[in-house]
């Protein structure tokens, strides 16, 4: 009987913790999508020009980005997952880095590095090619930032092929392409596209590291995030609508993530 | 012929093999961890040995001394790797297309149909291998094995993940397939059985090293070492001491008393080791006179196991030293029905000589 209530107890102390953390997130979102229809249009809001102008600049760039790092990215995840090199760990971490670090200081290092005197920059721009503060500027932020969210979701991804089947594969007269190409990769797919979803998530959003390396300049550098901060003194009702665009784009990448998920504990 | 005569050193564990294998099929048998599934995995160039040199059918595909290391998919050779790998993505027709890669789409077609049909899993072709059951999983891993008709068959354990009712057959047809291939097959396990009864030739590998190797019954019955014996499943180990030997009999003083063996020659060492099967020691009735006049000894049973079909004796020998072993014994269920062995426990055993391997060293 005490046993019983007891039990009772703690389960209404869970239930409580959990429904104080689920109001802090819901509440607030709720509230900015409610007062997005409620006090404004914002089917009319999203058709003014810095609405529609920054919606496609954010998915033209954010799926350049995702494409670079899934290009880049996939060959070092596969290294990090199947070789032991000297450096290993320090490189792991490094590919981390931006994940903990602050975008701003992200988007500072860029600019530092690729701005008309930096490193890279410098030579750049005697050659005559701009970087900073360009559309490109907007790509290279994004990656800099959501690149490792693709390669942590595809390395475990690598790291859970069996790789007796990768053996197998060889013994069977297929060499280190094929047996990528046929094997690890197939087994692996989840989560690589699990991973280029996150990425995806994350470079949409990006923000702190765009406006300091590519600065918010509409039609050319001005994502979403950006667009919402300057719509939030002129256009509320703009600043609502992109802001729930942004919400449910998210929303809706993190249900496909799980979604994959829960698919490739299934298959495999 | 395969030869592999290799060395090398995992973690802390060390390999030094030294195997040939002809057109037949060699088991190399021993306890996990002995070193089996390390050696076919060079063979099959999935480890890379330190040192030492591979020969498949007079082919070089390793050689350290001359820098010669053919990687695993040019080895042309068939791996069933132990619980069969297939690949979880792919149907059961494209598991075993997986390796005709290099074929025409129509041949690989036919070639797909033939050896599932070999296998009977032609009615398996459309099922992911989730969902097959493991006697079929072995089948469809040896059709894929096979389909890129190699000469080489290197198997690790492939009769673990099989109902054991099914485990006969698939032996024998093991055998025949091998034989109807022209394969050389190396086998590996640590089911003494299932040793016996498939190869033809054995090598015992214990801790990394062959300690023995040779046609099956020579290595059966005739254990080089103690441990190879132990091994073996030779249940009676003695120590012992040479003290005389005339013709083809060598006696030996044991804690047991005198015991004479058959042997073609004096041992290298008068300190030896005697081993002896329990199922070849002869239980005799003690009311009836002996017909044999060597290795009689008064017994007393201490203890007993059954095992359905036979009965196995623990039994002290009556006038042996203080501290000697005591014997296993074997007993088919009928003699011990008709004998009625539970009903005393004084018996008479007779050690056979011809029964007993004298081990030297």
């Amino acid at each position: 009987m005490r046993r019983a209530q007891s039990l009772t107890w703690s389960r209404l102390a869970l239930a409580v913790s959990a429904a104080i953390l689920v109001a802090f997130i819901g509440i607030p979102v709720g509230a900015l999508i409610a007062r997005g229809f409620i006090q404004g249009d914002v089917l009319a809001a999203l058709r003014s020009p810095v609405a529609t102008t920054a919606l496609w600049l954010s998915l033209a760039t954010s799926a350049i980005a995702v494409a670079v790092a899934v290009v880049l990215g996939t060959p070092a995840a596969y290294l990090l997952a199947r070789h032991a090199f000297p450096g290993r760990s320090i490189v792991d971490t490094l590919i981390d880095l931006p994940v903990v670090l602050p975008p701003v200081v992200g988007g500072l290092a860029l600019l530092v590095a690729l701005g008309r005197h930096g490193v890279i920059g410098g030579p750049l721009d005697a050659a005559g090619v701009d970087v900073a503060f360009t559309t490109g500027a907007v790509v290279l932020a994004q990656l800099f930032v959501a690149v490792p969210f693709y390669i942590r979701a595809a390395r475990a991804g690598f790291e859970s092929v069996d790789r007796r089947l990768e053996a197998v594969s060889a013994t069977l007269g297929a060499g280190g392409w094929r047996t990528f190409r046929r094997v690890t990769v197939p087994l692996a797919l989840p989560s690589l596209i699990g991973g280029a979803v996150m990425c995806w998530a994350r470079a949409l959003g990006e923000f702190g590291a765009t406006i300091m390396f590519a600065g918010n300049v509409f039609g050319r550098t001005q994502t979403m995030p950006l667009a919402i901060l300057e719509a939030i003194e002129t256009d509320v009702d703009a600043a609502l609508a992109i802001a729930i665009v942004l919400i449910v784009l998210a929303f809706a990448g993190l249900l496909a993530f799980k979604a994959l998920a829960r698919l490739g504990g299934r298959v495999l | 012929m395969i030869r592999a005569d290799i060395q090398t050193t995992v973690g802390s564990f060390d390999l030094k093999v030294d195997l040939a294998v002809d057109r037949e099929i060699t088991v190399l048998y021993g306890h996990s961890g002995a070193g089996k599934t390390l050696t076919l995995e060079a063979i099959a160039g999935l480890l890379t040995p330190r040192e030492g040199r591979i020969t498949l059918h007079d082919r070089v595909v390793f050689d350290s001394s001359a820098g010669v290391n053919v990687p695993p998919q040019r080895r042309d050779l068939g791996y069933l790797v132990q619980s069969y790998a297939l690949f979880p993505h792919l149907t059961v027709a494209q598991n075993i297309a997986y390796g005709l890669g290099h074929v025409r789409r129509a041949e690989r077609r036919d070639c797909v149909e033939r050896f599932a049909r070999m296998f009977g899993v032609d009615d398996l072709l459309h099922r992911r291998p989730a969902r097959i059951s493991g006697g079929q999983a072995q089948r469809v891993a040896l059709a894929r094995a096979l389909a890129r008709e190699p000469r080489v068959l290197l198997l690790d354990e492939p009769f673990a993940a099989v109902d054991s009712s099914n485990r006969r057959t698939m032996r024998r047809e093991l055998r025949q397939l091998a034989q109807r291939l022209d394969l050389s097959v190396v086998m590996v396990t640590h089911d003494l059985t299932e040793a016996y009864n498939v190869g033809d030739r054995l090598a015992v590998i214990d801790r990394g090293r062959v300690l023995q190797a040779g046609p099956r019954d020579e290595v059966f019955h005739r254990p080089a070492t103690a441990r190879a014996a132990e091994l073996l499943g030779v249940q009676n180990i003695l120590p012992g001491r040479v003290v005389g030997a005339d013709r083809d009999r060598v006696h030996v003083a044991t804690g047991l008393g005198m015991i004479e063996a058959q042997a073609e020659s004096r041992p290298a060492t008068d300190h030896v080791q005697l081993a002896v099967r329990a199922e070849q020691i002869i239980l005799e009735r003690p009311d009836r006179p002996s017909t044999h006049r060597e290795n009689r000894f008064q017994i007393t049973i201490v203890d007993e196991a059954a095992f359905g079909f036979s009965h196995t004796l623990v039994v002290q020998v009556d006038d042996a030293a203080s501290g000697a072993p005591t014997l296993e014994i074997d007993v088919p269920a009928h003699p011990y029905q008709v004998l009625n062995v539970p009903a005393h426990r004084d018996w008479r055993i007779h050690i056979p000589p011809e029964a007993v391997r004298v081990i030297a060293g």
